[in-house]
């Protein structure tokens, strides 16, 4: 769910924007957040980014490795010349490709805290406890959203319900 | 060569599979969607939603849905590709692609071609379209290995291939209640609804005889993708393939 999130926004901000991203066709990045132990691998074909696992192995044009804060500064546009002077970041092969993908990502406006929040919490149960907490006495306004992430939470449990408040709790009784 | 086939849990000649499956379509197809909603619950339109936005498909993309039965993704692919973009909904099966003409005029879509044809013989140009669908469709054809390679050949490069299929429950206590499920309840339902047990019990059995989620994942890098990964839907019970022609 995050990868697709993230390669979801890029795709759309390529498309939207109608930019150019040729020079990057062929390649294939890593990128590891090594503090969160989050590794993305980025491959761009025909103008068309995939966010991969990579489980095939495929060499990659060049290995990025840097911590939680430059990955989130990377998103909110730091220049790259700054995070490698900063030290925060270990880059192997390609520099220029590297380059282009930060450019690409410091583009993209994704919400990445947002994103990061949900692969390493459980958005999910967090909400739906919230709102379970806020019900009593609430106006009809917020029985709305109650209904709403009740309906998400449905959907959870329905198409992943390894990842469901309701699932988890069963199994940890 | 081995002679002889699965159709659900019997062992039939290579030759007969196809016919057989033709029967099973051809008696179900007046009812399929009636029924889809009633075996799953209504989930498979969820599976069908997780489908379309793992596509990455976009305006002006050329998209075509195999198996594609009564039509539900083609209408979906057919909104996301805009005017400037094409789908082709096909199925080997005359009577379900006359279900699924009808259920896109229903939607008030006219502008989806259908083509009728095996999975295993695509009569369509190498390297034509940006993303191939095929949802509850591998697990009927013959010879899977062969429309694999054909689904790579239509693709472009960069292209995304799709299979939603039923799959391998990875949770043993969910695997219980789901083959109580599919054996006991969804042939009683297929008699209730359709008056075709047979027909359901087919599916039912279709389904365990399907290639788990690795040994799928294997079969489409052997058929030439570059990349293969899926994503686990109700626990394993349909799962989300994605291959991509590099
Ligand atoms: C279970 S239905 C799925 C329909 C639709 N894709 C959906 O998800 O609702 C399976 C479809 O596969 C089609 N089919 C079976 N064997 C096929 C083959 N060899 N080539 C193409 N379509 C085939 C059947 O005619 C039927 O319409």
């Amino acid at each position: 769910m995050f990868r697709l999130a993230i390669e979801k926004a890029l795709n759309h901000m390529v498309n939207v924007n109608d930019i150019n991203i040729t020079r990057l066709d062929n390649s294939l990045v890593s990128v590891y957040v090594d503090d969160i132990d989050l590794r993305l691998f980025f491959l761009c074909l025909n103008s068309r980014i995939f966010v991969i696992e990579n489980s095939e192995q495929k060499n990659t044009n060049v290995d990025i490795t840097l911590n939680k804060k430059a990955f989130l500064a990377l998103f909110k546009g730091i220049s790259f010349e700054d995070l490698i002077e900063s030290e925060d970041i270990e880059i192997n092969g390609s520099i220029k490709t590297a380059q282009q993908l930060a450019d690409l990502l410091a583009l993209s406006s994704i919400d990445i805290e947002e994103l990061i929040s949900q692969y390493t919490g459980d958005i999910i149960a967090h909400q739906l406890g919230q709102t379970l907490d806020r019900i009593k006495g609430s106006s009809s306004q917020e029985k709305d959203s109650f209904v709403e992430n009740l309906k998400n939470e449905f959907t959870t449990l329905l198409i992943a319900p390894s990842r469901s408040k309701f699932f988890k709790k069963a199994r940890s009784r | 060569m081995d002679k002889t086939t699965h159709f659900g849990f019997k062992q039939v000649d290579v030759e007969k599979k196809q016919g057989l499956v033709k029967g099973v379509f051809d008696s179900v197809a007046g009812k399929y969607d009636l029924m889809n909603d009633v075996m799953s619950m209504g989930t498979h339109r969820l599976w069908k939603n997780y489908t379309i936005s793992s596509s990455n498909v976009s305006e002006g993309d050329h998209v075509l849905d195999i198996a594609g039965g009564t039509g539900d993704l083609a209408i979906k692919f057919r909104k996301k590709v805009g005017e400037s973009g094409k789908v082709i909904l096909s199925d080997i099966n005359g009577s379900m692609l006359n279900e699924g003409r009808k259920n896109l005029l229903n939607h008030g879509i006219i502008d989806v071609d259908f083509v009728q044809a095996n999975a295993e013989s695509l009569p369509f140009e190498d390297n034509t379209f940006d993303c191939v669908s095929i949802a509850f469709g591998l697990r009927n054809v013959t010879n899977k290995d062969v429309a694999l390679q054909q689904m790579y050949r239509v693709l472009k490069k960069g292209g995304t291939l799709l299979i939603l299929e039923f799959s391998k429950v990875e949770n043993e206590m969910l695997k219980k209640i789901y083959d109580l499920y599919s054996f006991n309840v969804i042939p009683k339902f297929g008699e209730f609804f359709a008056n075709d047990e047979d027909s359901y019990q087919y599916l039912a059995e279709s389904i365990r005889k399907h290639p788990d989620q690795e040994t799928l994942k294997s079969m489409a890098l052997d058929a030439g993708f570059g990349f293969c990964e899926y994503h686990n839907l109700t626990g394993g019970i349909v799962a989300l393939h994605k291959a991509i022609k590099t």
